[in-house]
């Protein structure tokens, strides 16, 4: 299983992190850290999620851009490692 | 205009949808949504009361979907917004423009497991594109320009939005007119999903399209949602290109086209599934390689490479990986990739397996043949006649053996499958076009799902046709039993069906039951010609299957043509 690590800049909706957890887990990733960052801007929050699965990141990566509170999203190539697991 | 009075939220509501250019919702009233139906009964807009709100919300996906414009529902709190849930569900699976209103408790109640409390908001999260609670009257107007925008830009879909009961009746700072504005304002312009498309993927495609020699076009539900329609046929003249479609594309394709080959996938034709098996380049445009359509994946269009004309992103690679991609609207894409090209021999190929795996019709006995039966409609019928359908063994019929000319005729529930779509789907369709005529192709199962619906054409006098082919069973999962479960026919009998006939005249419809082939021509004609509502009940064979059939995780090329 990878590991990925994807860059978030959201719009600081109370309900944007429920969003992005359901399409997590619907598109079939597991959440292994998240940390959220509200920025100097307080209408906006920046969020590192890490996430582990077999499946191509680059599906979670299209459908978390779909979110209409997601303004920027990006992964995070060299924080990609192989888990043990 | 505006008026002087102080405009509570619910006068904002309705003022706001005027200016959208909605002139009709569909809905049903309730405790925490009484303020919004106050206002209601100020405006101009035309309600129709549904019996459930599931048939509401499959009326404003049947509104939407026979006349390109947005859907609207409302429910109220708790049980009426659950009840919108299925519908949502559907059109966010068909990409339909549909915008839900719930009421909601008041704020101060809210996260008190109030009476008929639902967190509505969080049920949407997977079943709308987006959704909204409203927490400030204020920001009200703003929302529902935002809802419009993201139920229409890029792929569309349905939004929710949720209104505390004490929002609806508080007064805003600012009244907002109801002048029907020329166009919804973008939420963000900048992040427009209309991507500009690469001018290096579009150099790759036509180098493709060039090679090919036997190239087919694959065209989905994303042309008419595009609007596309022109564009893809004038693409099929300039090139040539043999094509097939999905059961929401249909209509697409001009129906006489001498190269469509009609829809692929499990229950496609067999020219259809035999040229995408063969096929070197396939050229997918609004479509999204549904399993539906791919049978066993690993299996489909295997010598093909694959160019992808798609607005959604997330489409590109999900099922198949694709050669290039050509993102964004099709109206604008579609042009720079028409190339007259030299594929005389698989043209004749494909022409040539048009021909030899035509339809037939000959079925032995008195019988009604259902597949006859539609054809025969679809032949007679009016052009611009919208049909809907539900789900099941004729609704794959429908798909098969009736022709349309635009995808705004052919009203299916795609993607979920929902039992229950086509009377609400029809009865949408019928007020969004008064002047053309609406035929609700059912089945005795899923007629039944929403059946209170025949009440809403009772009582707005809806010349809706429904035309219930009726085997007596839930005909579709029964055709699975017999072939993949060794013939244990579990909960699929519906031998005691209360009498159709009886049923419709119970809501002044005018109804005839036939079982014969020869009453057949003589009945449809009474139906077309009748001015009003009529149930025409079919009665056919409960053994009758729909072929061809791509069983499960199956090749398309490996189809089952009888038993
Ligand atoms: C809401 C819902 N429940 C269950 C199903 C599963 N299902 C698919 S087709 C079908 C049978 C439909 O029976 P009928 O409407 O009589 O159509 P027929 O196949 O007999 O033409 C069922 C139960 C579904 N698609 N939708
Ligand atoms: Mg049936």
């Amino acid at each position: 299983m990878q590991q990925h690590t994807l860059r978030i800049t959201a719009q600081d909706q109370p309900t944007v992190l429920e969003r992005l957890l359901q399409v997590t887990r619907y598109r079939g990733f597991i959440v292994t850290g998240m940390t959220m960052f509200p920025s100097v801007d307080e209408s906006v929050l920046d969020i590192e999620l890490t996430v582990q699965s077999d499946k191509s990141i680059d599906h979670l990566h299209h459908q978390l851009n779909k979110l209409i509170d997601v303004s920027e999203i990006s992964v995070n190539e060299s924080d990609a490692l192989k888990c043990r697991a | 205009m505006v008026s002087k009075k102080p405009q509570t939220g619910g006068a904002v509501l309705f003022n706001v949808l005027q200016q959208h250019g909605v002139e009709h919702v569909f809905g049903y009233p309730g405790g925490a949504i009484m303020p919004i139906y106050d206002a209601l009964y100020d405006s101009d807009i035309k309600h129709f009361l549904c019996r459930h709100e599931q048939g509401a919300s499959f009326s404003a996906i049947g509104y939407a979907r026979a006349s390109q414009k947005v859907g609207v529902c409302l429910a109220t709190s708790g049980p009426g917004a659950t009840n919108l849930i299925t519908g949502l569900a559907d059109a966010l699976s068909d990409s339909i423009p549909v915008v839900a209103i719930t009421g909601q408790v008041a704020m101060a109640s809210m996260g008190s497991d109030a009476f008929q409390e639902i967190d509505i908001f969080g049920l949407s999260l997977a079943c709308t594109k987006h959704s909204f609670q409203v927490r400030d009257v204020n920001e009200l107007a703003g929302i529902l320009h935002q809802a419009f925008a993201i139920a229409l830009e890029g792929r569309q879909g349905p939004v929710l939005v949720d209104i505390p009961k004490d929002i609806q009746s508080a007064l805003v700072d600012e009244p907002v007119d109801n002048v029907c504005i020329a166009k919804p304002t973008l939420v963000n312009p900048e992040d427009n999903f209309l991507l500009k498309n690469e001018p290096a993927n579009v150099g790759t495609a036509l180098a493709l399209f060039n090679q090919a020699k036997k190239p087919v076009l694959y065209v989905g539900g994303g042309v008419g949602m595009a609007d596309a329609v022109t564009e893809l046929r004038e693409f099929i003249s300039v090139t040539g290109i043999p094509s097939v479609s999905t059961l929401k594309g249909l209509g697409a394709v001009e129906p006489t086209d001498k190269c469509y080959l009609g829809m692929l996938g499990m229950h496609g034709t067999k020219a259809a599934n035999l040229a995408v098996q063969q096929c070197d380049l396939l050229i997918a445009v609004g479509a999204r390689f549904d399993d539906r359509v791919t049978g066993k994946l690993a299996e489909f269009a295997p010598n093909a490479k694959i160019i992808h004309f798609d607005i959604d992103q997330a489409e590109i690679n999900k099922r198949r990986k694709v050669d290039v991609s050509i993102l964004g609207d099709l109206k604008v894409n579609l042009p720079a990739l028409a190339i007259p090209l030299s594929i005389q021999e698989w043209y004749g190929e494909c022409q040539h397996m048009r021909e030899s795996f035509a339809w037939r019709y000959d079925h032995p006995g008195e019988n009604i043949f259902a597949p006859a039966l539609l054809k025969e409609i679809s032949s007679t019928m009016a052009k611009n006649t919208v049909i809907t359908t539900d789900v099941g063994q004729h609704q794959m019929w429908s798909a098969q053996h009736m022709s349309f000319d635009h995808p705004t005729n052919f009203l299916t529930s795609g993607g979920m499958g929902t039992m229950g779509f086509g009377l609400p789907a029809a009865i949408g369709a019928q007020i969004s076009r008064p002047d053309d005529m609406v035929i609700a192709v059912t089945g005795d199962g899923s007629f039944m799902m929403n059946v209170q619906e025949l009440s809403t054409i009772k009582r707005f006098q809806l010349p809706v046709k429904i035309v219930l082919i009726d085997n007596s069973k839930l005909g579709m999962v029964r055709q699975w039993q017999d072939l993949f479960f060794d013939g244990r026919l579990s909960e699929t009998d519906l031998s005691d069906n209360p009498d159709f006939v009886m049923l419709a005249n119970a809501f002044d419809i005018k109804s005839k039951v036939i079982t014969k082939k020869e009453q057949v021509s003589a009945a449809i004609n009474e139906m077309l010609t009748h001015d009003g509502a009529y149930l025409l009940q079919v009665k056919i064979d409960a053994t009758d299957n729909v072929w061809p059939l791509v069983p499960p995780n199956t090749a398309n090329d490996k189809m089952m043509e009888s038993t």
